[in-house]
C-alpha cells in the first residue's frame, strides 16, 4: 500500500505539491493526472525517494520513505518520463545492473529478461549499446529493467510516451496481469482515454493541490474522464 | 546579427555557465565563495611568482622578454589542454539536434561552438596571464597607456591561435577515430599517442631550442621565431607601434575567420560519422550473457563503464598516472638528467639536491603525492551522472554504498599504475622492506585522500546539466577546486618536508607523513558519509 499523508514540497517560495493526501491499495491501478507543471513528477519523485519533501509522510507498505529508504525502494520500480539510462552500456548490462541493485537471483532474472524482452520485441537487440537505440527502444529497456525484478509496486511517469502501439498494448496486458497478482500500479499520464479504461482509481492534481481523488466510477460519473478533467481545468 | 547574438546568449547560459555552481536548489543562493577565493589565491601566487622572476632579471632590463615568455607558456598549455577539450566541445554535442534543425548556416553552429571554447580559454588565460601583466607594471620601463592597451588586447587575442591549433589537432583525431568501429577507444589511443609524443618532444625540446637560439640573432628573434604572437607582444610593450598592433589584430581575425570557413567544409561530415553507432549482430536471448553481482560490484562496474567510455575523462585522469610510470622509467634510464630535472628551479620541481640524492624513499613519496593529487578522477564523477543521477537515487542501495563505489572504482584505477611506478623505483633505488611497505601504503592512502577530496568537492559543486563531458572534466568549478586543494596539500607537504629533512630521519618522516595522510583520509571519510551523503540526497535535476 502507498500512503501519501499531507505531503508538501516547495522549491524556494514556490509550492510544487501542496498538502496532498491519498492512498493506493494493493491490487489497484492508479492514474495520476494533471496539467503540465501541476506537480505530478515532483510527487512521483518524492514517492520513489529521488526528492526529499518538506512536510508530511509517505509510507510504502507501512514503512516511511524518509526513515527506511532502501527497504521502501526494494518494493518499488520506477519508470521515469524520459528514458534516462547509462547509454554507453549494452542493454543487457544495464538490465543486469538494475537487477544487481535489487539482488535478483540468476534464475528469476533470466526468466524475466527473456519474458519481457520477447514481449517488447527486444530479444535480439540486448547486446547493443543503448546509445544506438531509438527513444521508444530506450523506453522498452527501462520497462524491461523495471519489470525484471518483479516489483510489488510499479511507479511510472508518462510510461506510454514514445512506445509503438504494440508495446502499449503489451504493457497494458502486463499491468493487468500484475494487478491480478495484488501488485500496485501508480502512473501519471496525459492519455486520459487509456487511463479511463485501465485504472480503478484516479487522482487529479492542479497547481500542486489535489482537486479530486477516488475510484474511477466515482470521479467520472456519467461523463468521460476527459470531460471531468477539462471542467476542472476551466475552473479557477 | 540579432540571431547570432541570441544563439551565443543561449549557448553561454545553458552549457557553459561557469558561474552557475549548482541548480538553484530550494531558493538557496549558490555558494561561489570557495572557488572565487581559490582563484584569487592562485592569481595572487602567480603575481608573487612573477614579481620574484622579474626581480631576478631586473639588472639585465629584460623583463619584457619574460612577459613574452609567460604569454608563450600559457599558449603552449592552452594548446596541450585544448587538444582533448576541443574534441568533445566541438564534435558530437548534445545540442546538435536543436541547433542543426534551426534555420541557420552550419558554419554559424561551428562558430558558436568555437566561440564558446574561446571564452573558456580566455578565462583560463586571464587567470594565469593577468597577474604577470600586473606585476610587470612595477618592473617594466616607461609604462604608459600603450602598455595597458596592448596588454588588454593581448588578453583577448592570445587565445585565438592556440585554440585554432587545438581544434585542428582535435579535428584530425576525431576524423581518424570516426573511421573506426570503436570510436571512443580509437580516440583514447590516438589522443594518448599525441600526448606521449608531446612529452617526448618536451623532453627533447632543450636541444631544439638550443638550435633555434643559435640561429637567432637575439632572444627576441628567438621568441618571434618560436611563437609570433609572443614576439609581437614583447615588441609592442617596448616599442609601441599602432600599425603593428592593427596588423596583429587583423592577422588573428583573418586566421579565425579562415579557420571557421575551412573547418565548416569538413565539420559536419566528421560529426555525423562520429554519431554513427555500430550495432552488434542479432544475438539470441539464450546466448546473451547474464551474470549476477553484488550491488557494490555492479556499481563499480558501472563506474568503469563510464570511465572507459569517456575519452576526455580517461585522458585527463590517466595523464598523471602515465607520467608517474614514465618518470619512474626515465629515472632508471637517465638517472642523472632526471635528478637535474627534479632539482632545477627552472623546471618547476626545484627539490633540494640533498633531498633527492640522500632520501630516495622520500623522493618516491613526493612523486606519489604529486601523482595522487594531479589525478582527479572523482571531481567529475557526480557531474558525469547528469540526469542519470535520478536512476541512482531511485535504487534500493544506500547513498553511502553509491558514494563508496565511486571511491573504490577510482582506487582500482589508480592503484595498479602507482604500484607499477613504485616497483620500478624500488628496483632502481634498492629500497628496504620497511620503506617498501610504507610506500605501498602511501600509494593507496594518498590517492584515497585525492579521491575523497574530489568526491566531496563534486558533491558541493555539481554540474548536472553539462552539454559535453569536457565541460565537466576540464572546465568545471569542481575539477578546479579539487586540483587546487590537492596542490595546496602537496605544496604544504613539500614545505614541511624541506623544513624537517635535516632535523628528522627519513624513515620517521615517511611514517609521520603516511600517518598524517591516513588521518586526513579518516576525517574526509567521516565528512563524506555524513555531510556528503546529505549533499547527494539534496541533488536535484
Amino acid at each position: 500500500m502507498i500512503e501519501i499523508k499531507n505531503v508538501t514540497k516547495k522549491y524556494g517560495k514556490k509550492i510544487a505539491v501542496d498538502n496532498v493526501s491519498f492512498t493506493v491499495e494493493d491490487g489497484e491501478i492508479f492514474a495520476f493526472i494533471g496539467h503540465n507543471g501541476a506537480g505530478k513528477t515532483t510527487l512521483i519523485k518524492a514517492i520513489v525517494g529521488i526528492h526529499d519533501f518538506d512536510e508530511g509522510e509517505i509510507l510504502i507498505d507501512g514503512k516511511s520513505i524518509k526513515d527506511e529508504p532502501v527497504a521502501c525502494k526494494k518494493l518499488m520500480a520506477f519508470v521515469p518520463d524520459n528514458p534516462e539510462t547509462y547509454e554507453q552500456m549494452k542493454a543487457i548490462d544495464y538490465i543486469d545492473f538494475i537487477c544487481d541493485m535489487y539482488e535478483v537471483d540468476e534464475e528469476t532474472r533470466k526468466k524475466n529478461i527473456k519474458k519481457y524482452s520477447k514481449l517488447f520485441g527486444m530479444e535480439d537487440k540486448l547486446n547493443d549499446t543503448i546509445d544506438s537505440y531509438s527513444h521508444g527502444m530506450k523506453q522498452k529497456i527501462v520497462l524491461i529493467s523495471a519489470l525484471a525484478h518483479d516489483p510489488k509496486i510499479l511507479i511510472m511517469d508518462e510510461p506510454f510516451v514514445g512506445l509503438d502501439p504494440k508495446a502499449v498494448f503489451e504493457i497494458k496486458e502486463v499491468l493487468n496481469e500484475m494487478v491480478k497478482e495484488g501488485k500496485i500500479i501508480f502512473y501519471s499520464t496525459h492519455i486520459l482515454d487509456v487511463a479511463e479504461k485501465l485504472c480503478s482509481k484516479v487522482a487529479i492534481i492542479k497547481n500542486g493541490k489535489l482537486v479530486k481523488s477516488g475510484s474511477m466510477k466515482q470521479i467520472k460519473g456519467d461523463k468521460s474522464l476527459e470531460n471531468v478533467f477539462m471542467e476542472l481545468e476551466d475552473k479557477e | 546579427m540579432k540571431k547570432l547574438y541570441s544563439l551565443i546568449k543561449a549557448s553561454m547560459t545553458s552549457g557553459m555557465n561557469v558561474f552557475k555552481i549548482r541548480s538553484k536548489k530550494e531558493g538557496k543562493k549558490s555558494s561561489s565563495l570557495l572557488p572565487t577565493l581559490i582563484g584569487l589565491y592562485l592569481m595572487f601566487m602567480l603575481w608573487g611568482m612573477a614579481n620574484t622572476m622579474y626581480e631576478k632579471v631586473d639588472p639585465l632590463n629584460i623583463e619584457y622578454i619574460l612577459l613574452a615568455l609567460f604569454a608563450f607558456s600559457i599558449s603552449i598549455i592552452t594548446i596541450i589542454e585544448g587538444i582533448y577539450k576541443a574534441g568533445p566541445l566541438i564534435f558530437n554535442c548534445k545540442d546538435d539536434q536543436l541547433l542543426l534543425s534551426l534555420p541557420i548556416e552550419r558554419s554559424t553552429v561551428l562558430f558558436i561552438r568555437i566561440f564558446k571554447f574561446y571564452v573558456f580559454e580566455l578565462i583560463f588565460n586571464t587567470i594565469f596571464l593577468l597577474p604577470t601583466m600586473i606585476a610587470y607594471i612595477r618592473w617594466g620601463e616607461n609604462i604608459t597607456w600603450t602598455y595597458y592597451l596592448t596588454s588588454i588586447l593581448m588578453l583577448f587575442l592570445l587565445p585565438i591561435i592556440p585554440i585554432i591549433i587545438s581544434c585542428i589537432l582535435a579535428a584530425i583525431i576525431s576524423s581518424i577515430s570516426s573511421r573506426f568501429r570503436f570510436k571512443n577507444a580509437a580516440q583514447i589511443i590516438i589522443s594518448t599517442l599525441f600526448l606521449i609524443g608531446m612529452l617526448f618532444v618536451s623532453y627533447n625540446i632543450e636541444d631544439m631550442f638550443n638550435y633555434i637560439a643559435k640561429h637567432a640573432t637575439s632572444i627576441n628573434d628567438f621568441i618571434t621565431k618560436v611563437y609570433y604572437p609572443a614576439g609581437v607582444y614583447s615588441k609592442l610593450v617596448t616599442d609601441f607601434n599602432a600599425v603593428d598592433l592593427i596588423k596583429f589584430i587583423l592577422i588573428n581575425l583573418a586566421i579565425f575567420v579562415l579557420f571557421i570557413f575551412v573547418l565548416s567544409k569538413f565539420y559536419f561530415k566528421i560529426n555525423s560519422r562520429l554519431k554513427n553507432v555500430s550495432t552488434n549482430k542479432s544475438t539470441k536471448i539464450e546466448k546473451v550473457k547474464i551474470a549476477t553481482k553484488t550491488p557494490t560490484q555492479s556499481l563499480i562496474k558501472k563506474e568503469f563503464n563510464i570511465f572507459f567510455k569517456t575519452p576526455v575523462f580517461i585522458i585527463n585522469a590517466g595523464f598523471a598516472l602515465v607520467l608517474f610510470i614514465l618518470l619512474a622509467v626515465m629515472i632508471c634510464i637517465r638517472y642523472d638528467s632526471m635528478i637535474t630535472l627534479l632539482t632545477n628551479p627552472e623546471t618547476g620541481f626545484n627539490l633540494p639536491m640533498e633531498f633527492v640524492t640522500n632520501n630516495k624513499s622520500l623522493l618516491i613519496f613526493t612523486l606519489i603525492a604529486l601523482t595522487s593529487f594531479m589525478t582527479s578522477i572523482t571531481s567529475s564523477v557526480i557531474s558525469l551522472e547528469g540526469r542519470k543521477i535520478n536512476i541512482l537515487k531511485s535504487l534500493p542501495v544506500s547513498t553511502k554504498e553509491i558514494l563508496m563505489a565511486k571511491i573504490y572504482s577510482s582506487l582500482l584505477l589508480t592503484t595498479p599504475a602507482m604500484i607499477i611506478g613504485d616497483i620500478i623505483l624500488f628496483i632502481k633505488f634498492k629500497t628496504n622492506i620497511l620503506e617498501i611497505l610504507l610506500l605501498l601504503a602511501a600509494s593507496i592512502i594518498l590517492p584515497l585522500a585525492s579521491h575523497l577530496i574530489g568526491l566531496i568537492v563534486n558533491l558541493k559543486y555539481p554540474k548536472l546539466d553539462a552539454e559535453t563531458s569536457a565541460e565537466v572534466v576540464k572546465q568545471s568549478v569542481s575539477s578546479f577546486v579539487s586540483v587546487m586543494i590537492g596542490m595546496i596539500l602537496v605544496v604544504t607537504f613539500v614545505i614541511v618536508l624541506v623544513k624537517l629533512i635535516k632535523k628528522v630521519s627519513a624513515i620517521i618522516l615517511l611514517v609521520s607523513f603516511t600517518g598524517v595522510f591516513l588521518l586526513i583520509d579518516i576525517l574526509l571519510y567521516i565528512y563524506l558519509i555524513n555531510k556528503g551523503v546529505k549533499d547527494f540526497n539534496n541533488l536535484t535535476v
